[in-house]
């Protein structure tokens, strides 16, 4: 599981009924969570086992992989702008 | 043991943490109760069939204000069509039955208002309740006490007491937050869709459809709800489908012998949520720290019913905690492992060996084979006779 590439989930909101379920089933630590309490959309996963996929009982979680340490990229405010 | 804001902190206030804080309350231990939605019950996650001697042995009134319908007993159905029905009315009619000094066996819950009830009756006892609330974290002190940490309307907050009690359901993080094991097998997990509708009649019985053919790893329902309503919904095992449950669920309703009378059906809710099928944690507890219904997966593993369990669960913890502060005991290093030892006594065994029956149908990779085994079991489950009657 463990050797997979982290990916970023994204939620199909419209379809989701907020019933939990992917929650339930995720072997991340605690915390994982999205304020609609799905799992977290805003971070990668590194476990990557799909779990909350398999589960979803509308079929509205998807991902894309993410490379391993993307470097952050820095918020550039310009000053000048403001 | 120094002076703490309160005697518990219980994350959850659906059906275990209101009943562990009505009684703990009424014993007269300082009790917080948190949640963090606005509205209890809501999204429902739940179809809400309790049994009468539910409510009764955890001090609930089967009070309208959260009953859908009265249910007088159960209807099994094989793949086909084929059922086994237990009508309590026809087997018992002195006891069950709606005329004078009769009861129902049990009822079908509005969540939403049941636990608003169960919340309210907490409070009346004396707890404190916070909504909007959500537990972060907590931390065991060396005085013997914790902490927890609190999130209330974007505020933080940290408060003392001595022992958490974690009632925050099946996507329970206070046991992640203590480091238990809580991870549940995507097998044992069963991913669940259901439709509030209209137009189809019910006949005071709660209806299960067993067979792979409709509802892999789990089983359909049709559940009456109250005004002519009724509820049809299915739990899957991802591992036995590659099919979504609300893919199941329609094929249920458009091809199943049921599609005649699901003909007419017009959608007046969409719910749904996690089911497990799964046994209990093995560990329950940590420092300052007992986990109560589903959070514990203190769930019937062979029906996926939890709110029986959750009310009893929250009264064994409840009963626990006030002797053992009563008495002063020691709340870490293993201390709490005596409530689940209780719990285990009084509930968990049980449902151990439901578990055990469960793994045993559905070890059976014969499909007509686990199929009759699940409809054999789900009929003798339901009948009078059968030794899990009080679960
Ligand atoms: C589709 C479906 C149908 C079901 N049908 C039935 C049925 O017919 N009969 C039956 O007996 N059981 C049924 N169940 C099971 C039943 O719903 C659960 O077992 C029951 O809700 C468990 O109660 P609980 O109090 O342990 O947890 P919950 O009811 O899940 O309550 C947990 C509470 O904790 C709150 N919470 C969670 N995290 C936090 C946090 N960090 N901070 C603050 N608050 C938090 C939540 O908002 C929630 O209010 C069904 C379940 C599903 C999914
Ligand atoms: S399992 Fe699917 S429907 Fe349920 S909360 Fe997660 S994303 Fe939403």
């Amino acid at each position: 599981m463990s050797k997979q590439q982290p990916v970023l989930f994204s939620i199909g909101w419209n379809a989701c009924i907020n019933c939990g379920a992917c929650v339930a089933i995720c072997p991340q630590e605690a915390g994982f969570v999205s304020p609609f309490d799905t799992i977290a959309v805003d971070r990668p996963c590194d476990i990557a086992c799909l779990l909350c996929e398999s589960i979803c009982p509308v079929d509205t979680i998807t991902h894309v992989a993410v490379m391993q340490q993307v470097p952050q990229p820095a918020l550039v405010v310009d000053p000048s702008r403001s | 043991m120094p002076q703490t804001d309160y005697d518990l902190i219980i994350i959850g206030a659906g059906p275990a943490g209101s009943t562990t804080a009505r009684f703990a309350s009424t014993a007269g231990l300082r009790v917080l109760l948190v949640d963090k939605r606005q509205e209890l019950g809501s999204p429902i996650q739940c179809s809400g069939a309790i049994s009468g001697h539910g409510l009764e042995a955890a001090g609930i009134d089967a009070n309208p204000e959260f009953i859908h319908e009265a249910i007088y007993g159960f209807a099994i159905y094989d793949e086909a069509g084929a059922r086994t029905v237990h009508d309590y009315r026809q087997l018992k009619p002195d006891d069950y039955g709606s005329g004078p000094g009769k009861k129902p066996l049990g009822y079908v819950v509005d969540r939403r208002r049941f636990d608003r009830y169960l919340m309210t009756q907490a409070e009346r006892a004396g707890t404190e309740v916070w909504l909007k609330t959500e537990g972060v974290g907590y931390q065991p002190q060396a005085d013997g006490s914790c902490t927890v940490a609190l999130r209330r309307y974007n505020q933080d907050i940290t408060l003392s007491t001595r022992v958490l009690v974690g009632a925050d359901g099946l996507q329970s993080q206070v046991g992640k937050w203590a480091g238990l094991q809580t991870h549940i097998k995507i097998t044992e997990l069963a991913g669940c869709l259901q439709f509030i509708v209209d137009g189809v009649e019910t006949e005071g019985l709660l209806e299960i459809v067993t067979g792979h053919e409709w509802a892999p790893g789990g089983y359909a329902w049709v559940f009456p709800k109250g005004h002519g309503y009724a509820e049809i919904g299915l739990g899957v095992i991802a591992t036995m489908t590659d099919k979504p449950a609300q893919w199941h669920l329609d094929k249920f309703m458009q091809q199943s012998f049921f599609r005649k009378r699901f003909a007419n059906a017009r959608i007046l809710e969409v719910q749904g949520g996690g089911v497990p099928l799964a046994a209990p944690l093995r560990t329950q507890y940590a420092d300052n720290m007992i986990l109560v219904g589903d959070a514990a997966r203190h769930v019937n593993p062979i029906t996926g019913g939890g709110l029986h369990t959750a009310v009893a669960g929250g009264k064994i913890a409840a009963d626990f905690l006030i002797g053992h502060l009563q008495d002063g005991l020691p709340l870490q290093e293993g201390a709490l492992q005596a409530y689940q030892n209780v719990w285990l006594s009084e509930l968990g065994d049980k449902m151990w060996k439901l578990y055990g029956i469960k793994t045993d149908i559905f070890h059976n990779m014969n499909i007509a084979q686990r199929d009759e085994q699940l409809y054999a079991t789900m009929s003798d489950y339901f009948s009078p006779t059968s030794e899990f009657k009080k679960i």
